[in-house]
Formats: structure tokens, sequence, C-alpha cells
């Protein structure tokens, strides 16, 4: 019975880390870009959920859709301001910039909120659902049921739409999709939008049970690189399964060997595979 | 304009300043180095520990007259050094002991800082007490958990606060009073967070544990920043212990609250040590599941009109928060420092020593619950010692010891029930 | 070489040399040490991360090793840590080929992200180690018993020590650029298949360049425990120690000899100012400007400084002569 609870739990939490992972993994797959900055987004969302709650009330819907509105429009900002201007530089260039944003945003906020600890009122989605004698708190519940279905809209999205298609067309052959009168840089910021908006939303969802601070978003960024190396670049179901095998893994290695060694499970894992494996769970072999 | 008004008015101020000054020739101001992590992953611990020693200093440099018996405080100044001032210079090691190592190179040879103040982290208070041992230069550990920054053989070293061992034995004195009020502690869990600051206090907790016979059922090292403690609680529950340790963080602290609140599991009594469950943060978060938990604390803000609340009133004025222990803490040793400082009665560092060795404060001197201070040879405070509080309401109140207590303990803990 | 370029090597040796003699103060010696090990540590880097173009970002692994094995051969023998410099040496070898043989059949970001992983690996596992201080660390003799020990009140001996070091990396580096070997690493940059067709042993070559800069990574990170007289997981095998080297050679140029020092120099310098100056306000204004300025950099100068500054000396070269 316990085991199982770690298990539900495990999964619970790993769809938050698909949820977040698919928007890197979205950027890295169609610009073969590393983004240093995207636990950043997370933890901007967790600080707009907050501002929404404190400042227009209302529930986790509101303050959700707040913070994917938000870090949309942050996550198309920065691809014009900077992304679209390095990414015509060295892969070094690359990563240099987006560490450099990543402690920008993380003192920005810090310059803002303090670095104190704060987490959403106590009362939001408080409830506890019992199944069968395995307990799930409504907020995790919620959040992880909401982040698989906003996994999967994703992956639709680009899979089953037009503007999917062109996203896909210009991360496939620039040159092709702009000879079909596709302009690159605009399905590129989408992208960014896109990736910024679902970590957001991911960070917004976890503050309801997560207490955090401006420090919260590296280890996210640790998770969502592991979990898109995991699930093959680019590859939107590989990030849903490997943030739901990591969610799970680091659950039942923490209950059985400690909750130190959870995360040398996870990269020991993660470097056999590699080795292994290299092209990921989902990616293609090159 | 009003750039001339303004620097008209610090003119008029220099004048005003300097007048009587040269006719009684006032001391020139002690300065102190103060080395703490000011951003990065201890930020806040730091930031409030700043504030408290702004309050202190405000404390020292002007007349206080109606806080009682705290030194230096109906004073201006050092009244032993000609009235001299302390100033100090604040300074951010990142969390980054080599950091630490560089800015008291700094604040010692570029500042010209008679004494330094630090670390917070173990790892920095290591390394930077090195420098001022090099130097000849006095430094007081504010707060530092690792027990081995004293007893290195250092002559310049001091550490004003408790340490895990004088922490490990309250707990275990606290336990022996429960027993004879027939409460069953056979069984204990440690839970700690793995920096040296879970780790050392975890140490010291399970060596008295053993000492007096009461059996550590499970010890659970975790790190501060998971996102998921809930296979930790199951541990926890499966091994039913009678009391469960928590050595941990703020973030952390909040987060195995709510999970045992969520799995439903409630031990018969959950002590916090300090830290993560002294933040201001942590009440808010986690009052509706938590009540009754136990805190350590040297730090009780007091009824009105006691020393101590005046004290948490100028925090609070200042930040919008109440004192928490930690940074409590590190203003004690402050004033512990400036009380020697003053008896040293000038800025020769020798003499500054020989002030620290010859402490000896007592505890009506003291906004602490410490019994005094006094330095051993190693340059710990051997008459340091910590209350124990419970959460009830929205507040912590004390419970124990019972000469102190304000309150009853109420065993075992309601939780969320 | 040009004319040019050899004054300019003079010009900076220079400078390196005296700055201790223009600026006396410890303060100063200190953040003139740190510069120096900075470069030390990121010239070692750049030689499989700049030349090789394969960009590791689990460096710290073997500045931990090189940094860890000083302090403890002295916790446990108590000779001077200076005795655990080759032993940490030869780990950093071993370590060096036991990631390299698997790591480096992995391309691009893969073998980035490989890289990060063991790092972290071997950081929590040495939180977890009880045998070499877990998470508390290790520390060495804090005053010295004899010149041996390497803890001076000085700081000069240490920025001495620090350049001699760093003139023989730059001159294993140099002498590398100049060989076959060095070559082979620039084909292998521009494109490994191609290297491969021409017969040059991909895997192999690249394997002696992670081992030659891990070597050079742990002597590194030995000189900055032994100064130092202390270590702890995060300050040896922290995922910052390891970024902490790609920025400063990106920032300088990597791939350029003295890419690695010029990024060092500035970043070093930028991050001790802007600490000074608004570190103890504790507002976090100094990692916005510190972030703001690397942005900037990576933005409008993407090639490192020293490119631009190859850029525009011969200009100011020229300008100063026509005048």
């Amino acid at each position: 019975m316990l085991l199982l609870q770690v298990i539900v739990g495990g999964l619970l939490l790993g769809a938050i880390y698909a949820l977040f992972s698919s928007g890197l993994t979205l950027i890295w797959g169609m610009m073969n870009f590393i983004n240093f900055a995207h636990g950043e987004f997370v933890m901007l969302g967790m600080y707009v959920a907050l501002l929404t709650v404190t400042y227009l009330g209302g529930g986790p819907v509101l303050f959700s859709l707040s913070a994917a509105v938000t870090l949309y429009g942050i996550g198309i900002i920065i691809y014009l301001t900077l992304i679209r201007h390095v990414m015509k530089g060295p892969m070094l260039a690359q990563i240099l910039s987006t560490f450099g944003l990543a402690l920008l945003l993380r003192y920005a906020a810090f310059w803002i909120f303090s670095a104190n600890v704060v987490s959403l009122p106590q009362t939001t989605l408080s409830g506890i659902v019992d199944v069968g004698g395995i307990l799930m708190p409504m907020s995790q519940l919620v959040a992880g049921v909401v982040a698989i279905v906003l996994t999967v809209g994703l992956h639709l999205l680009l899979t089953r739409t037009n503007i999917g298609s062109r996203l896909l067309a210009v991360a496939e052959d620039r040159n092709a999709a702009m000879l079909m009168g596709i302009r690159p840089d605009r399905m590129q910021a989408l992208a960014w939008g896109l990736a910024a908006g679902s970590a957001g939303i991911a960070g917004a969802l976890m503050a309801i049970s997560y207490p955090f601070s401006p420090s919260v978003g590296e280890t996210f960024g640790l998770t969502a690189f592991v979990a898109v190396t995991l699930g093959g670049f680019g590859s939107v179901p590989g990030a849903l399964y490997a943030g739901l095998i990591i969610g799970l893994i680091q659950a039942l290695s923490a209950y059985w060997l400690g909750a130190i060694y959870k995360d040398i499970v996870v990269y020991a894992m993660f470097a056999a595979l590699l080795w292994l494996r290299p092209q990921g769970l989902m990616g293609k072999a090159s | 304009m009003k750039k001339t008004s303004h620097l008209m008015a610090a003119l008029l101020a220099a004048v005003a300043i300097s007048a009587p000054a040269t006719l009684a020739r006032a001391a020139d101001p002690i300065k102190v180095g103060i080395i703490w992590p000011l951003t990065g992953n201890a930020a806040a611990a730091g930031q409030a520990s700043k504030a408290a020693i702004e309050v202190a200093l405000d404390i020292i440099n002007n007349k206080h007259p109606e806080l009682g018996d705290l030194p230096l405080a109906a004073t201006e100044g050092l009244p032993n050094a000609g009235g001299a001032k302390i100033v100090v210079e604040f300074t951010d090691h990142q969390g980054n002991p080599s950091t630490a190592q560089q800015l008291a190179v700094r604040l010692i040879t570029q500042d010209k800082v008679h004494a330094l103040f630090g670390a917070y982290h173990s790892s920095c208070s290591f390394t930077a007490t090195a420098v001022s041992e090099r130097y000849g230069i006095p430094f007081m550990v504010g707060e530092s958990a690792a027990g081995n920054i004293t007893g290195r053989g250092f002559k310049w070293t001091f550490r004003g606060t408790p340490i895990a061992s004088d922490y490990a034995a309250t707990y275990m004195r606290f336990f022996a009073d429960m027993k004879k009020q027939g409460r069953k502690i056979e069984t204990i869990a440690i839970v700690n967070e793995n920096t040296d600051y879970g780790t050392s206090v975890a140490a010291a907790i399970e060596e008295e544990a053993k000492k007096n016979g009461i059996s550590v059922a499970i010890k659970v090292p975790y790190s501060a920043n998971s996102t998921d403690v809930a296979p930790q609680v199951l541990q926890l529950k499966e091994k039913n212990p009678d009391v469960a340790i928590f050595i941990s963080y703020t973030a952390d602290a909040i987060l195995f609250m709510k999970t045992m609140r969520n799995l439903n599991y409630l031990p018969p009594m959950v002590i916090g040590d300090d830290t993560g469950f002294s933040d201001p943060s942590f009440i808010p978060g986690v009052s509706a599941v938590a009540q009754g938990v136990m805190n350590r604390s040297a730090w009780d803000i007091g009824k009105p009109g006691t020393t101590t609340y005046k004290i948490n009133e100028m925090y609070k004025a200042k930040t919008g928060r109440d004192l928490d222990d930690t940074s409590a803490r590190n203003m004690q040793s402050f004033f512990a420092l400036a009380d020697a400082l003053n008896r040293a009665g000038s800025n020769d560092p020798e003499k500054i020593r020989a002030a620290l060795v010859a402490t000896d404060l007592k505890p009506n001197q003291l906004m602490m619950g410490y019994e005094g201070v006094k330095f051993d040879q190693t340059g710990q405070n051997v008459l340091a010692a910590t209350y124990l509080i419970q959460l009830k309401g929205d507040a912590y109140q004390l419970v124990w010891p019972d000469r102190a207590a304000a309150a009853k303990v109420e065993w075992p803990m309601k939780g969320w029930k | 070489m040009s004319r040019n370029v050899k004054l300019g090597i003079l010009g900076l040796a220079a400078i390196l040399l005296l700055y201790p003699l223009l600026f006396s103060g410890a303060f100063a010696l200190n953040v003139g040490s740190a510069v120096l090990l900075a470069a030390i540590s990121a010239s070692a880097w750049n030689i499989v991360g700049g030349y090789a173009g394969q960009i590791s970002v689990g460096h710290g692994m073997f500045f931990g090793v090189g940094a860890y094995l000083p302090l403890l051969i002295y916790q446990i023998t108590g000779l001077p840590p200076l005795a655990g410099v080759p032993v940490g040496i030869a780990l950093s070898i071993i370590l060096a080929i036991i990631i390299g043989l698997p790591a480096f059949r992995l391309r691009g970001h893969y073998f980035s992200m490989a890289t990060i992983a063991v790092a972290e690996l071997i950081r929590i596992f040495t939180g977890t180690w009880e045998y070499v201080g877990a998470a508390i660390g290790l520390q060495g003799p804090a005053v010295g018993r004899g010149w041996w020990d390497l803890t001076f009140r000085d700081e000069t001996p240490y920025y001495y020590i620090f350049l001699g070091v760093l003139a023989v990396v730059l001159y294993v580096t140099y002498e590398l650029q100049r060989s076959r070997f060095g070559s082979y690493l620039r084909a292998i940059k521009s494109d490994e298949r191609a290297a491969s067709s021409l017969g040059v042993s991909v895997r192999m070559t690249k394997l002696k360049a992670l081992v030659l800069s891990a070597i050079f990574t742990s002597i590194a990170g030995s000189l900055y425990s032994i100064k130092t007289g202390f270590v702890d997981p995060e300050s040896g095998f922290g995922i910052l120690v390891s970024v902490q080297m790609v920025i400063i050679a990106a920032l300088g140029g990597a791939g350029s000899l003295f890419g690695p020092l010029v990024g060092a120099i500035i970043l070093v310098s930028l991050q001790t100012a802007t600490n000074t100056w608004f570190g103890g306000g504790g507002s976090g204004l100094t990692y916005i400007l510190y972030g703001g300025i690397i942005v900037l950099i990576a933005r409008y100068e993407p090639g490192g400084l020293y490119e631009y500054w190859q850029r525009i000396s011969p200009r100011l070269w020229r300008s100063r002569r026509a005048a």
C-alpha cells in the first residue's frame, strides 16, 4: 500500500516535470539551442501566480492562466531581443547568453521579491482525495492531471494543426520552409513563447503545493535537462515519458534507498542510458 | 537647487558634529567587518541577520535607556573607549568559501577593521577565521553549525552561539523531563537536510541519544531543495517513532509539514531544530496543519514592556517581520563583541582579544535565554543554552524549561486535528 | 607570429610579472591570484573545449579531484598538501579515460549533458561520503608548519606560483597548437567525419586532449584548495565551478591561446568589482550587473573579447603610427 502511494506521488510530480521539460525540448529540438534559463521561467511562473492571487484574487484557473500568458509574452520578448541574435553565433555564445539571462532573471526576482521563502495561501485547493487508501492531495492531483493534458495538447498542436506543421517545417529545414512562404522568425518566436508559457504554467501549478524563493529555478533547470536528453531532443512525447519516469525513479529510490540517493540514481541511469542509447528514448538515431 | 540645499545641510551637520568633537576629541570609530551570505541560497538568513545587526548598532551607538541591563544600551557609543561609535562594513560571500577568504583579506588589509564577524556557512567560517588567525584580528563567529570551527587551536576565533552538541544535550534533558511526566519516548527519528548544518546537528543528536539510551529508529538525510518529500514521510510512517526531530531549512520544513498532512501521518511529537521552523515564512505556511509542533529557540519575544519585546518592536519597524532566532543569536554575539570592544577601550587587537577572553556576561545582560556568555580556551561560549517553544495558534509559546515557561507542553501534538 | 602579436604578449607578460609591484596591497594580490587561477582552469578547459570543440560542462570533476586530494592526504597522513597534487593528477587521468571512452561517442549537446551528469553524480556522492568529509568538507593546515605547507600570510608567493603554472599551461597549449596533434584537433572541431575519413583517429585524439586538459584542471583544483585551505563538494565539484570555466573561455575567446586569460581578467575583475561595490547592500545588484554584462557580450561579441581585440588592435596600431 505504501509502495503504491509512493508510485502515485512520483507520477504526479513527474507529470509536472513533463510539462516544463516539453517546453525546453521544443526549442532545443527546433533550434538546436540550449537554454540554461528554463528553470527561471518556472520560477517566474510561481511569482506571477503569487502576484495574481495577492492583487487580483481568484482561484487556480486565473493564476495559472495569468502565469501562462505572462510567460508567453516574456518568452517572445526574450526571443526577439536576445535569442534571435545569438542564435547565429557559436554554441558557446548561446550558452553564455542564457546563463547570463538565468542570473539576470533570478536576481531581478530577488531584488523585487527578496530572498524570503513564500507560499500561496494555505487554502488553495486544500482538499485530499482518498482512492482506496491512496491519498492524493487535491493540489497535486489537479496539477498532475492538468500537466499531462497540457503536454498532450502541446503535442497535438505540433502534429495536428497548421501552425504546428509550420513550426516543425522550420525545425526540419529552415530554408525550405522559407521557400514555402513560412517566416521562420515568427515561428521561432512562437516556439519560445510556447516554451516559456508551458514552463510558467508548470510553475503556477507547482506553487500551489511548494514553497518557493528566487533560487528555486536551479533545481528545475537540471531536471528538465535530464528529461529532455532522456526523451530525445525535440520530442514532446519523449519529454512526457521521461518526466514521468524521472518522477517515478526519484520517488522509488528515495523510498527504498533514501532521499540523498535519488539524484544519484537518476544521474547514474541517465549516464548509462546516454552511453547505451545516445539518441534518447524517443529520438531518432542520427 | 535641491542638490545644493542637501549639500548645505550636510556641511552644516558636519560643522555641528565637528565643533564639539574638536573640544572633546571624540575617539575614532571602531570598525567591524561583517562577512555574510547576502545573495545565493542562504540570502534570506543573511538579509535578516543584517537587519538585526543594524538594530544592534542603533542600540549601541545611540542612547536607549529603556532597554534595561543590556550592555551599552543606555550610553552613546562605547563609554570606555571615549564614546567611540562602532561602524560596520557588510560584505557578501555569496556562499563561496574562497570569496569569504578574499573578503576577510580585504576587510583586514584594505578597510583596516578591528574585528571580524560572520559567516553563517560553516565552510565560509572555516576559511575566514583562518585569515584572521594569520593576521591576528579577532573573529566572532555569530552563528555557524560545524563543531570544529572552535577547537582548532585558534587564538583569535570566538563563538557566541550554542553549538550542535549543546542542542543535542538540551533535547535529551527535555526528553528526560517528559518521561518523568509519563510520556513515552523510546525511539526517535532524525530527519536532516544534508549540508554542513543538518549533518553536524544530526550527528550530535545521534551521539547524545546513544548516551541516553534512546534508540534512533531511522535517520533520514535529504537535500533541502527536494521538490517531493512524500517517500521520506512514508519512511517515517513505517517506523513510527515517538518523536521526529527535523533539522531543516525553510522551504523543506514547510513542505514536510504539508506532506505529513497530505499523507495523514502525525507522530506524537515533531521537534524542529530552529532555522526553517523559526523562519517568519514558516507559521503562515503551515499553521493550519502543524499545531503543537515544537521548536528550539533561545529567543523569546516576551511580554509587552520587556527588553526583548522592545528589541523586537525595533526590528519589526525596520523589516515588517518578527525577529527570528538565527538573527537574534547573531545579534547577541554582536553585543558580546561590542561589550568586549568597550572593555578593551582601544582598537588594539591584542587588547580586544584579552577583553573577549575575559568576557563574563550575566543572564540579565542578555537578550537571549543563555545562562551567560563566557568563552573557554577554544573560544566557545560555554554558558549558551536554549529554550523549547511550541506552536499554538499563530505563534510559538515558550514551554520549556519550566522556570521560563509561559505555557504547558501539549503532548501529543494536534497537527491539523 | 607577427611582430605586433609578439609585442602584445611581451607587454601582457610584463604587466602580469610586475603587477605585485604596482599593486602591493594584499587584497589586490588576492584578486590577482584569483584571476590567474581562473585563467589556469579556463585555459585547461580550452584544450578540449576550445581547440577540440568538445564542450564539457563537467570539468568541475577534475577540478574537484585535484582540490580534494591534497587536503585528503594531509588529513590522513599529515604530509604537506603538496604531496596530494600528483595523486590528484593520477586520479584525474584515470577519470578522464573512464569518462572519455564512452562519452566521446556522444556529440554536441549530448556530450555536454553527459559531462554535467557525471560531475553532478560525483558531487552528490562526495557529499554523502564520510571518509572525505561528506557535506562538511576538508580543511588544510590553518597555520603552516613550514614553507612546504604553502600557507602564506603574504599573497605574493601564491601569485607567482600561479603565474608560473599559467605560463606552463600556455606554453604547452602553444606548442600543441603548432603541432600535428593541434591540426588534428582543429580538423575534428570543424568536421568530425571529414577528419575521420582523412585518417585521423578521432576518439583517440579527443581522449588525449581530454587527458591533457584534465591534468591541468586538476592542478588548478590543487592550487585552489592549498591556497584556500578548504574544500567541500560545492566548491570542488559544483556546477558553478564547471560553468565558470566555460564562461571565461567563451567570454575571452575559446580556441585561442590567450582567450581564457583575457576572459579571466575581465570576468574575475567584474565579479570582484560588483561584489565590492554592491555586495554589502545585499540587493542582488551584483548578479544583475554580472548577468547583464554577460548577456550583452554574448549578444554583441559572440566570438569572445579576444576576437574583438584582434579586430580593433591593428586599427589602433595604425592610428598610433599615423599620429
